[in-house]
């Protein structure tokens, strides 16, 4: 199967993984202007091409417009909920920069990325087995430590039920 | 109802087109015997058991859910957050202003590189002009010098006398080694 696009790394997890704005709950819209030409908005095509699969999978419910040769100069803005709108100015700025930028003003910091990611783990106890879509293993087998499935090993001969009623009718 | 006798069991090994067994035939099933007065202790505290349950849960639901309310409530109203907001906006503004410096700059300089073009053009222009007109000038001075010289009506008896007076001799010999020579003699 041929990949897909000029640059089908971006379609790919662990690209769109590596992606670190975890945007606000406050920031709803984004909104990117940009010109198609132009020295000068060859920074803000980058973050369009590359970042903004980046942002969009890290923040599936934040709607990204895109509006192409509308304004003479590139720039961000941004919807809160509280009606604030949030205009960034990007002209002759790299993409690198702009990430950087919006990371500082909206993006959530590291200590409350990790204070949620610790809140989430407290929520399920890694050691219990159950179904695949709430637990880590699905059957005791699984667990290390502990008895392996008898679907690949064979019990040992004194922990089989045939064994032991069998022991107990020759008593 | 579950408590009248069936007539057709429920199928485990033969299918709902296969008769059942003869041997069957007379059987009628009955459900299990019941003590009425182990019967309704039985209901009675399986009643209470899952009244108290379900209360329970109740209570932890609304506690969990009254946790989650404050601390969404606590975190979003706290001054701290707000304070921490407002400065990364002015940040940003400051940011804005310092591109936006940046970019009357380049323009600036974009304008005064536009404008010492323009005047370079003009200039290239005007020298350009000026000679061209210079050019002329001397072509017609020329003009006026060689006309002195012109054959009018009055001079040109004067003129015919002149060549016939003074013949011009215009032939030569020259021979493979390319010498020229003008002393031939004129018929």
């Amino acid at each position: 199967m041929p990949m897909k696009g000029r640059f089908p790394v971006r379609r790919t997890l662990r690209y769109l993984s590596q992606g670190d704005i975890v945007f606000k709950n406050a920031v709803k819209v984004m909104t990117v202007n940009y010109n198609s030409a132009g020295e000068l908005s060859e920074g803000a095509r980058k973050f369009v091409f590359f970042n903004i699969p980046q942002i969009q999978y890290k923040n599936p419910w934040v709607q990204i417009m895109l509006f192409r040769n509308m304004t003479p100069s590139p720039f961000l803005r941004f919807y809160l909920d509280n009606g604030e709108q949030v205009l960034v100015d990007v002209e002759d700025k790299t993409n690198k920069e702009i990430t950087e930028h919006i990371k500082k003003i909206l993006g959530k910091s590291k200590e409350t990325l990790e204070k949620e990611e610790r809140e989430r783990k407290k929520l399920s106890h890694p050691a219990t087995f159950g179904p695949k879509k709430y637990h880590l293993r699905e059957c005791m087998c699984e667990i290390e430590g502990q008895v392996p499935c008898p679907a690949f090993v064979p019990l040992p001969k004194e922990m089989r039920g045939k064994y032991k009623a069998a022991m107990k009718n020759e008593a | 109802p579950g408590w009248c006798p069936r007539v057709v069991p429920a199928r485990g090994r033969k299918s709902r087109h296969a008769p059942p067994a003869k041997s069957k035939a007379e059987r009628v099933k009955m459900p299990p015997p019941v003590d009425p007065e182990e019967l309704l202790v039985v209901l009675e505290r399986y009643r209470q058991h899952r009244l108290e349950l379900s209360a329970l849960l109740a209570e932890f639901r609304a506690e969990v859910l009254q946790k989650k309310r404050e601390e969404r409530l606590s975190g979003e109203d706290s001054a701290e957050l707000l304070a921490e907001h407002r400065r990364l906006m002015a940040w940003n503004d400051e940011e804005n202003a310092r591109q936006r410096a940046r970019r009357e700059e380049r323009l600036r300089k974009e304008a005064e590189e536009e404008k010492r073009r323009k005047v370079e053009v003009a200039e290239k222009q005007a020298r350009k002009m000026e000679a061209f007109l210079k050019e002329k000038e001397k072509e017609v001075l020329q003009l006026q010098e060689e006309a002195k010289s012109f054959i009018t009506p009055e001079t040109l008896d004067a003129r015919i006398e002149e060549c016939l007076d003074n013949p011009c001799n215009y032939n030569f010999a020259i021979d493979k080694d390319g010498r020229v020579v003008k002393r031939t003699v004129l018929s």
